[in-house]
């Protein structure tokens, strides 16, 4: 039984692959617009220095993680859900751990392909330098930072049907970038909207990623990188209640 | 098998349902349904739109929680995984990811069962040879039906549960969605499929539960359901009214058809005896045994009137 979940678990994993690669049309932009704006506002722009290019490495990781998270579930689980065809999945044997562990899988294999281009555009086109155990925790920081954002596309995917949550993922992640201080940083906002932009985990895990880079903090104040990983920890707890809450009320 | 012996349901029932009830806020979809299922054989559930069918099936399949009465299948819980792993199926609104094969789908199905069909048996069994490489939103919908059929048969099931399977398919892809259903069958399967179709239904069946409105009216053995619409059906052309003939013996309806008039009676020979002696000249005379749909008129019909 347990070789048979595996089996399910790489065949389900193969299939999120395959769909994904056949439709290139939604999962390049994913990929190719966080570099493109990563070098746009790095090194294109003049007077941005290495200072910036730093500052944004770190905001734009968490920007490009966060499409694949968002769409992947958001879009993907709705449209599913929509077709009829998580009904036929729950009536038959496959295993629900592997239906969502294959997405996530997925969706840290696109954040992955969509993390690696920026890296290398500011370790080689900006010269950023760190140590390298920074550039690996940085790593770790933004894969990991898809967990709350799967938990905003789950809670969207069983909300919302197909064509409603293309347009709500769309602000979510759109309110999620602007908002959370991850294009302009969030010191630049007026206050009222700073205040707001804290109670993103785009914002906090942003802060977190500053700190590991060595980068000004958002807020202004001294910079609290515990604080921060505490408040996503609770915020991505509250987001998987929401998940499960979305996912119990769909069935009836 | 539990150890419970007071819970003595014998491992050949497959269904058990006592007065199983599941209501949408204040709509009654399936109102205190009593139903025992044995192991083998096709069972049809005829019944119109809003019967009640795809709400009870989905309850067989723990798609939907009932909201009173018992229901187990195979003494298990409905929905649970060892159940699961024994039903396959293909239900109404359900359609695949566009992307992937019909070969892929398969391929992924099969990796749930713990001893499923070979997959290019299946594939040939249900026709899927000449496109079973390419993109499933390229099919036609004859095409998707029968990959979602195939996807019902994969895992080696012991149970197969078919929601509407022909609705809106072609003669060919049902004559051949029919030939693998008796098929299924004769190995020993058991199969619940619902139509609105009562040809289906008498095509196939062994066993045919009526529903209306999210009642059981009527479950009985295929012919026993042909011979409650009466004895015979009697057609001819006469210059009767249809008031002089319903009041003959044994005449239990008449309507007319074109130039003929239809009666159905309970007797043939006293109505014919009744008839010719009001019309000798009466002519293209006709006596058929009632067809599955006058049965099935006739049932909901008394139901109606109750």
């Amino acid at each position: 039984m347990q070789f048979l979940s595996l089996n399910a678990f790489f065949n389900e994993c193969g299939a999120e692959i395959l769909k994904a690669v056949r439709a290139p049309e939604y999962i390049l932009p994913t990929l190719v617009l966080p570099v493109a704006f990563y070098a746009l506002f790095a090194f294109a722009i003049p007077n941005s220095g290495v200072d910036s290019a730093r500052y944004l490495l770190a905001t734009y990781g968490v920007f490009a993680v966060m499409g694949p998270a968002i769409f992947g579930f958001g879009v993907g689980v709705a449209n599913e859900r929509d077709r009829g065809w998580l009904d036929l999945k729950r009536a038959s044997p496959a295993p629900a751990a592997s239906y969502i562990g294959a997405k996530i899988m997925v969706t840290l294999i696109f954040a992955s392909l969509a993390l690696i281009p920026i890296y290398l555009a500011a370790g080689f086109g900006a010269d950023v330098t760190m140590a390298r155990s920074a550039w690996f925790m940085l790593f770790g920081l933004h894969l990991l930072s898809v967990l709350p954002f799967i938990f905003i596309g789950l809670a969207l995917g069983f909300s919302f049907g197909s064509n409603g949550a293309v347009a709500i993922s769309n602000i979510v992640f759109l309110g999620m970038a602007a908002l959370g201080g991850l294009w302009i940083p969030a010191f630049l906002f007026p206050s009222a909207l700073q205040t707001f932009a804290a109670n993103l985990p785009s914002f906090q895990l942003a802060e977190i990623a500053l700190a590991i880079v060595g980068a000004p903090s958002q807020s202004g104040v001294d910079r609290m990188p515990m604080h921060n990983l505490t408040i996503v920890a609770i915020m991505t707890t509250i987001l998987a209640g929401l998940a499960f809450w979305a996912w119990a009320r769909q069935r009836n | 098998m539990s150890g419970n012996t007071e819970n003595k349901i014998s491992s050949d029932i497959i269904i058990y349902a006592k007065d199983l009830s599941k209501k949408f806020g204040d709509a009654i979809a399936v109102n205190s349904v009593s139903l025992s299922l044995a192991k083998g054989g096709i069972t049809a559930i005829l019944g119109e739109n809003g019967a009640g069918k795809t709400t009870f099936i989905h309850a067989c399949l723990g798609l939907t929680n009932p909201s009173s009465g018992t229901l187990s299948m195979f003494g298990q819980p409905p929905g649970s995984i060892s159940v699961r792993r024994r039903t396959g199926s293909m239900l109404q609104d359900a359609d695949l990811p566009d992307l992937l094969s019909p070969r892929e789908h398969i391929e992924l199905f099969a990796s749930y069962y713990p001893d499923p069909l070979n997959i290019d048996v299946v594939i040939g069994m249900c026709k899927l040879t000449g496109f079973a490489d390419k993109k499933y939103k390229k099919l036609s919908g004859g095409q998707k039906r029968r990959v979602q059929f195939a996807l019902a048969v994969i895992g080696n099931p012991d149970l197969v549960f078919l929601d509407e399977p022909t609705t809106g398919l072609d003669t060919d892809t049902r004559k051949m969605l029919w030939d693998v259903v008796r098929q299924l069958a004769a190995d020993g399967r058991t199969i619940i499929l619902t139509t609105h179709y009562l040809e289906e239904a008498d095509a196939l069946a062994d066993r045919i539960v009526v529903m209306h409105a999210g009642k059981i009216i009527a479950d009985a053995p295929t012919p026993e359901i042909r011979s409650l619409a009466g004895g015979a059906v009697i057609k001819c052309v006469t210059a009767l009214s249809i008031k002089a003939i319903s009041v003959l013996p044994a005449v239990i309806s008449v309507r007319r058809s074109g130039r003929f008039v239809e009666i159905s009676t309970e007797n043939q020979t006293s109505a014919l005896q009744g008839l010719l002696m009001e019309d000798p000249n009466i002519s293209e005379l006709i006596v058929k045994k009632p067809s599955l749909e006058e049965a099935f008129e006739r049932i909901v019909h008394d139901k109606e009137q109750e």
